[in-house]
């Protein structure tokens, strides 16, 4: 990432992590002291996190004057940039490979585990191929062999029970 | 010490069966073959592993993960040598080296010298780990709460420093994340759940293997493709086996990048890759031939191999005797112990005192192992490189997906391992370094229950944490880390050198 767009992206970052680590202390202040059953006061659950949420806010804090001090908060989004932005060859092949494995993963325990894993693996090796004939029958002997493989080695090797 | 030294070869005895030697081969092979791939890396390798070897008896299991471990270190050189990329990021700094020797047509030497160097560097640390951890481990047994809970403060801001060198911030904020992530489930005295907003698996905690495959695996499935291909340029292969004189030659710098290497190995979670640049580095201030850096030369290259792999037992001994991570592989390697039931920390040496020398056993025998198939069969396994990410990023997030499931059959680890692999992939993008993230989610329980206990000890005074002798250390080093980090202190640092020299400079004009 460019210097420029590193600092965006911090100034972004940097409220997150400040009203991240606030939510945090709320939500650590809202838990039980467990005084009422004679517990030491010190023992309490939000202790810990609470201090968390205090750093991870403050760093957050010092993270965005940071950015603000480089101009990261100078943000130019128009629909052109956003256009050229998924145009880039690296965002769409970063875009495909997540959105094939989180369907694999959404629909693991819905479809049976060797036709799930063969698709995706399939889909996965087309997605960035020629759609040539070879291409497609290379593809598909790769993934009912791979499917088959993995099936097999952790249902009947490491006896698990497959997803 | 000669005691020792029987009990040592007793557990080495142990381990030499066909069938054990038959795995460390296979899996120090395997190791080697995940280095090489870039985008697979050491981490994701070791805690794949950890969950294809669960179920086997918990020596045999670890016996293969060190295998993986100090095979996916090595093998990232052949990369690094062949192709100019890494194979894992603790052979970054064998590219700088090994890639002009192989474009001098010397692949094969290069190579030889590499698998040599990772040797010499893990035996060196192997002594390190086989003298230091006990006597670490003894020390640690004086430790209470209140050096427990500087010992993680500690180790998340020197993590975070060392492994984001160019912005600590972010560092410490990714250590600080994954501590918080610790907090996530119930807690250990009075089994409150904490962020589990009323959902059963929340409360059962966040699982380090999922998390870390995610982090680890996932997240380099998607950085790999997002990235462009890598061409693979073909290399003649020559001679591999290196002359005794070559080596003999850098002793000084074997031995001194040996050292380094296991020291920083040992600090808490920053692993090989710094550990290979710092070898590096001071090899290239004391080196005669300074000129030849960057170039093609032998001793940089042998300092930088020398560094990683020595940096692997370095990692490990804080592992065994402090129950705290040296590296990201080694913190999976922690987290394997504990699935197997054995309890690394300075109880160790009580309750399991033979569990060192199997240890010691294991790295010997995995050294040895990389040390051969290092120098065979070279030209076969180098044909890996070809395979296209296409086809074989698709088959490790498989193996992330069931590997992540096969430890409970939860399909809530799936979930976390997705998650936390998009969150990893991230911060890599932002430059928040993922090492300390994953310290942090280790030394989270003890960081909790370590503050509340002082806490409950000292009536809320937070005095002791400060007087007490061992802990007044640790805090002198964070602040010293903290401060030496600071802006404000580089610019003051500058101008003191500066008034420093001005009255010389005078002088001289």
């Amino acid at each position: 990432m460019k210097e420029e767009d590193m600092n965006k992206a911090d100034f972004f970052t940097s409220i997150f992590l400040f009203l991240f680590g606030l939510i945090i202390f709320i939500m650590s202040l809202k838990m039980p002291t467990f005084r009422e059953v004679g517990a030491d006061p010190y023992s309490a659950p939000g202790i810990v996190p609470g201090i968390l949420g205090v750093i991870i806010a403050c760093m957050g804090a010092i993270l965005f004057f940071r950015s603000v001090i480089r101009k990261g908060y100078k943000i130019h989004i128009s629909f052109q940039s956003i256009m050229l932005f998924l145009k880039n060859n690296s965002i769409k092949r970063f875009l495909i490979a997540l959105f094939l494995s989180l369907f694999y993963v959404i629909f693991l325990g819905k479809i049976d585990y060797f036709i799930l894993t063969g698709i995706y693996i399939f889909s996965f090796i087309l997605a960035f191929e020629s759609k040539s004939k070879k291409n497609i029958i290379l593809a598909l002997l790769l993934a009912v062999a791979i499917a088959a493989s993995i099936s097999f080695v952790f249902r009947y090797l490491f006896l698990v029970t497959l997803p | 010490m000669f005691q020792g030294l029987i009990q040592l070869g007793n557990e080495l005895s142990q381990f030499l069966t066909p069938r054990l030697i038959f795995d460390v081969l296979w899996s120090t092979q395997l190791g080697i073959i995940v280095g090489m791939l870039p985008g697979l890396t050491a981490t994701m390798g070791v805690a794949l592993m950890t969950t294809l070897t669960y179920k086997f008896a918990s020596s045999h299991a670890v016996l293969i993960l060190i295998c993986m471990y100090i095979g996916a270190i090595f093998g990232g050189s052949r990369t690094a040598i062949l192709i100019n990329i890494p194979g894992t990021p603790a052979n970054a700094a064998t590219t700088v080296d090994g890639n002009p020797l192989a474009k001098q047509g010397k692949a094969g030497s290069a190579m030889g010298i590499a698998t040599t160097g990772s040797f010499l560097g893990s035996l060196f640390g192997l002594l390190m780990l086989a003298i230091f951890t006990p006597i670490i481990g003894n020390a640690a047994l004086s430790f209470h709460s209140f050096e427990y809970f500087w010992l993680t403060i500690f180790g998340i801001v020197i993590s975070g420093s060392l492994t984001a060198p160019k912005d600590p911030l972010k560092g410490w904020v990714s250590g600080f994340l994954g501590l918080f992530v610790a907090t996530i489930g119930m807690e250990s005295m009075h089994a409150y759940r904490r962020f589990s907003f009323g959902n059963v698996d929340l409360a059962g905690g966040i699982q380090l293997l999922p998390a870390m495959i995610g982090v680890f695996g996932f997240s380099e499935v998607l950085m790999v493709m997002k990235q462009p291909a890598i061409k693979i340029v073909s290399n003649k292969i020559e001679k591999v086996i290196p002359s005794l004189k070559d080596i003999a030659k850098y002793w000084q710098t074997i031995i001194r990048s040996g050292f380094i290497g296991t020291v920083i190995g040992a600090i808490p979670g920053v692993g090989e890759d710094i550990g290979a640049w710092v070898s590096y580095d001071f090899a290239k201030r004391a080196s005669k031939e300074k000129e030849k850096y960057g170039k093609g030369s032998i001793e940089g290259l042998v300092a930088a191999e020398t560094g990683n792999n020595a940096a692997i037992p370095g990692a490990i001994i804080p592992v065994l005797s402090l129950a705290v991570p040296g590296s990201a592989p080694a913190a999976v390697l922690l987290g394997a112990m504990l699935i197997h039931g054995i309890r690394p920390g300075p109880l160790l040496m009580i309750e399991n005192p033979n569990f060192i020398y199997q240890v010691v056993s294991m790295i010997f025998l995995a050294t040895c192992a990389m040390f051969v198939l290092g120098l065979s069969l070279i030209r076969v396994f180098v044909k890996i490189l070809i395979i296209p990410r296409q086809k074989l990023m698709p088959v490790v997030f498989a193996l992330c997906v069931i590997g992540s499931y096969a430890l409970s059959s939860k399909m809530f680890d799936v979930l976390v391992m997705a998650v936390f692999g998009i969150v990893g992939y991230a911060m890599k993008e932002m430059e928040y370094p993922v090492a300390p993230f994953v310290l942090g989610i280790i030394l989270g329980d003890l960081l909790d229950s370590n503050l509340r206990r002082s806490l409950i000890l000292t009536n809320g005074s937070i005095i002791p944490f400060f007087t007490r002798p061992i802990s007044f250390v640790f805090f002198l080093f964070i602040l010293i880390t903290v401060i030496t980090q600071m802006n404000w202190f580089k610019n003051f640092l500058k101008a003191f050198k500066l008034a420093i020299k001005k009255p010389f400079l005078k002088m001289k004009n």
